[in-house]
């Protein structure tokens, strides 16, 4: 199964990710319109993309009251018919990976096996790569190191 | 600001589709809205800071706006361009352009976020250096992206440039001190909109091709990994490096890309920019550019690379202009040693290679304390310093040069800075395909056009290559797209008039031919004229500095050469016949009437 992996220390902060994301689901280029979103801080020195890691066990899926979420061949994909936007799954994502604005919910579905976000990153900070071991370890220290500045 | 009010309007589509935008348009409005004579720290001057067509957009290093009024510096037209994030998001808030009128009666900020704009009250942040005002803004008011001016612009030093970021900076002309002068400290935007793409399945298909055309190219790893710097070597090896105020024209190795390399934590990127040449430094800031190396560095006699991002830092806080800092203070440090200024006027010894000398003064100038007070004025301190100092300040149109590079040995970067509307300055039209020695004769005659003679050294035809260098980057300047991916800046290939006319019509949908771009540069390089010549500019005005003409360089491959005047002249009278201008340079009667026509 192949999935996005991100490598913040890669990243240099240009959002072209987030562009090329909106621009593929709504036709203009909005950064904070987009399934993926790049959180940085230049005085922080800070660049961070902030990707849907596809959880196993997703707290979009958990708590949809409309059952409008499901996993299909491990990814977490949202139904947009079933989807009444009441915007649960983007107030409740601990990774802030969907984003709720214009009354669109915006959720990765991983343009079916061909990221956008991944072909206009010139510096492979974001990579779609088939999981390994080493790979899910890194992932899932991320995620918790993600949680860990949420937290504080 | 004045009256606290807030007026919104569309500009009219045959006017933008005649400029375009950034400095485009800005340079329209100015001319349009400005009266002539007007003291340009009064009120009555027009600040006017307008992002690109194109900026905020997935096309590639499309981060770019443009700061214009009349320039406190020089007097003539004032432009200066810039990188960051906030063309971007001010267009995510809903706006292309901010023109700020009058002067507000008591510091203030504007406010600018999905569709509104608010005058508020700024006298908590007045005072603040440039990272803490944005730090401040982004406490108050969330994730804005501010432009702002620092002490320098606050207290009306003329070489004030306007901030974003840890760096980025409108940096030419003093557009800063035209903040302070309006009380106006920062703009800040926030915007949860986008820019909606006329044709987004074409804008994907260009982008995609010209992200691999450009990530393919040998200069773009190059910047990516050291960033500016490079060019330090290629210009010291030359002997055409700004030393000691272009007493020499050659510097110390130890300010090598290789060596900066050394301070630099990681590399990072403008608003859609993949070339990503910014460095963050381990002292603290980002930088330093070539520019700085040069100008802080080689031009004030410091030879330790730490030393010199140290003083790269201290102007972005304090909001200074680099160039015109490091040449202020080279032109003072040089009068005082031949004894043209003395103690009396400057209460110390002014030295060469004195690194806490200049750390001091450039506090000092923010602050306009002391001697700093004095060179806060910038080239307006030839009356002050005596008739004698205006042959050693290395400035054109008062505006001391931008770029660190010595101009003895390449003519066309000479009649370039002679020639830019703005005054001595690189980016407006630096043919720099001329310091590829190597690169073969019909490529450069096929860029810059025929008969252009492939020795740097040559004067035949170097109008040639400045004229297709001041359009193709006007050109880009209005879609507010980095230098760094247009043709003919640093490579003889990527984003050409070709590449416009599709990435315009993925964006917005309008058709355009090659021709009709370049006219646009042609348009907007005439407009600016225009402004010059109401403001009193005359063909005298085009010259070089002195020491250009009449000082041959000491040192390395440029050692013997100079600037001759009667060719030098025959070059620029060339370059305004390709201009269509007089023989006196000035825009024909009937190119200012239909120009004037669209006001």
């Amino acid at each position: 199964m192949k999935y996005l992996y991100a490598f913040p220390e890669k990243c240099t902060g240009c959002r072209e990710c987030t562009l090329a994301c909106s621009l593929k689901f709504f036709g203009e280029c909005n950064p904070k319109k987009a399934a993926i979103s790049v959180i940085r801080d230049e005085f922080r020195r800070y660049e961070y993309p902030m990707i849907c890691y596809q959880c196993e066990d997703p707290v979009c899926l958990k708590y949809c009251h409309q059952n409008a979420y499901e996993i299909v061949d491990g990814v977490v994909i949202r139904d947009d018919d079933r989807c009444i936007g009441c915007r649960m799954c983007a107030v409740l994502c601990p990774y802030n990976a969907i984003s709720a604005i214009d009354g669109e919910i915006i959720k990765c579905d991983l343009c079916d096996g061909d990221p956008k976000c991944v072909k206009y990153c010139s510096t492979e900070a974001i990579q779609y790569l088939d999981e390994t071991d080493e790979l899910e370890a890194r992932r899932k220290q991320m995620a918790e190191r993600v949680l860990g500045i949420a937290s504080d | 600001m004045t009256k606290g009010n807030v007026k919104i309007t569309e500009t009219p589509e045959e006017i933008r589709r005649l400029f375009l935008g950034g400095r485009g348009l800005n340079g329209y409005y100015l001319y349009k809205m400005m009266k002539p004579g007007m003291d340009p720290l009064s009120p009555d001057n027009v600040l006017i800071f307008g992002t690109g067509l194109l900026s905020g957009t997935l096309i590639p290093n499309s981060s770019r706006f443009s700061v214009t009024a009349r320039s406190p510096e020089t007097g003539f037209f004032g432009d200066a361009n810039c990188g960051g994030y906030f063309s971007a998001e001010l267009r995510y808030a809903g706006f292309d352009r901010i023109i700020v009128l009058g002067k507000a009666d008591r510091p203030s900020y504007l406010h600018v976020h999905d569709g509104e704009i608010e005058i508020m009250d700024a006298v908590d942040y007045w005072g603040m250096d440039t990272t803490d005002v944005q730090l401040a803004l982004r406490k108050d008011l969330g994730h804005v992206e501010s432009a702002v001016c620092g002490v320098a612009g606050e207290n009306l030093v003329r070489f004030a440039c306007v901030r974003t970021g840890i760096k980025n900076a409108a940096g030419r002309c003093g557009l800063g001190a035209v903040m302070g002068s309006k009380n106006l400290k920062a703009i800040a935007a926030r915007g949860r909109g986008g820019v909606e793409i006329a044709n987004p399945d074409e804008m994907f298909e260009v982008c995609e091709e010209l992200k691999d055309y450009i990530m393919g190219s040998k200069i773009t790893s190059i910047l990516g990994t050291v960033g500016t710097p490079l060019l330090y070597e290629v210009s010291n090896a030359l002997g055409a490096i700004r030393t000691k105020n272009s007493q020499l024209n050659a510097w110390s190795d130890s300010l090598n890309a290789d060596e900066i390399e050394k301070h630099v934590d990681k590399m990072i990127s403008c608003s859609s920019c993949i070339v990503h040449c910014r460095h963050r430094n381990s002292l603290g800031g980002e930088g330093p550019e070539y520019t700085a190396l040069g100008l802080l560095g080689s031009n004030l006699g410091i030879e330790d690379p730490a030393e010199v991002i140290e003083l790269n830092n201290v102007c972005n806080e304090l909001g200074l202009d680099i160039s015109s800092s490091g040449t202020y203070l080279a032109w003072a440090y040089e009068l005082y040693e031949r004894g043209i200024i003395g103690k009396d006027m400057t209460g110390e010894d002014l030295r060469f290679g004195d690194f806490d000398l200049s750390r001091r003064l450039l506090h000092d100038i923010s602050r306009r304390e002391g001697f700093g007070d004095i060179v806060a004025e910038g080239s307006l301190n030839f009356e002050r310093y005596g008739p004698e100092s205006k042959d050693y300040l290395i400035a054109v149109k008062g505006l001391p040069q931008s770029d660190p590079h010595d101009v003895r040995y390449i003519k066309a970067f000479a009649l370039g800075i002679a020639t830019a509307s703005r005054g001595a300055d690189h980016l407006r039209s630096r043919p720099t395909l001329e310091i590829f020695l190597k690169l073969p004769p019909e490529v450069k005659q096929r860029i810059y056009g025929e008969g252009v003679n492939n020795d740097p050294a040559s004067y035949e035809a170097k109008e040639k290559s400045v004229y297709f260098s001041d359009n193709m980057f006007a050109s880009i300047d209005t879609v507010g797209i980095c230098k760094f991916i247009c043709h003919g800046f640093n490579s003889p290939h990527f984003v050409d008039y070709s590449w416009l006319t599709r990435l315009i019509h993925a964006a917005v949908g309008w058709d355009y031919t090659e021709a009709d771009i370049e006219a646009v540069g042609k348009r907007v390089i005439d407009m600016e004229r225009m402004f010059n010549i109401r403001e009193g500019l005359t063909m005298a005005d085009d010259t070089l500095p002195k020491r250009y003409f009449d000082d041959p360089s000491k040192l390395k491959i440029a050692k013997g050469h100079h600037i001759d005047r009667k060719e030098f002249d025959g070059m620029l009278s060339r370059y305004y016949e390709l201009r269509n201008w007089t023989e006196d340079g000035m825009v024909k009667p009937e190119r200012r009437a239909e120009l004037e026509g669209y006001l």
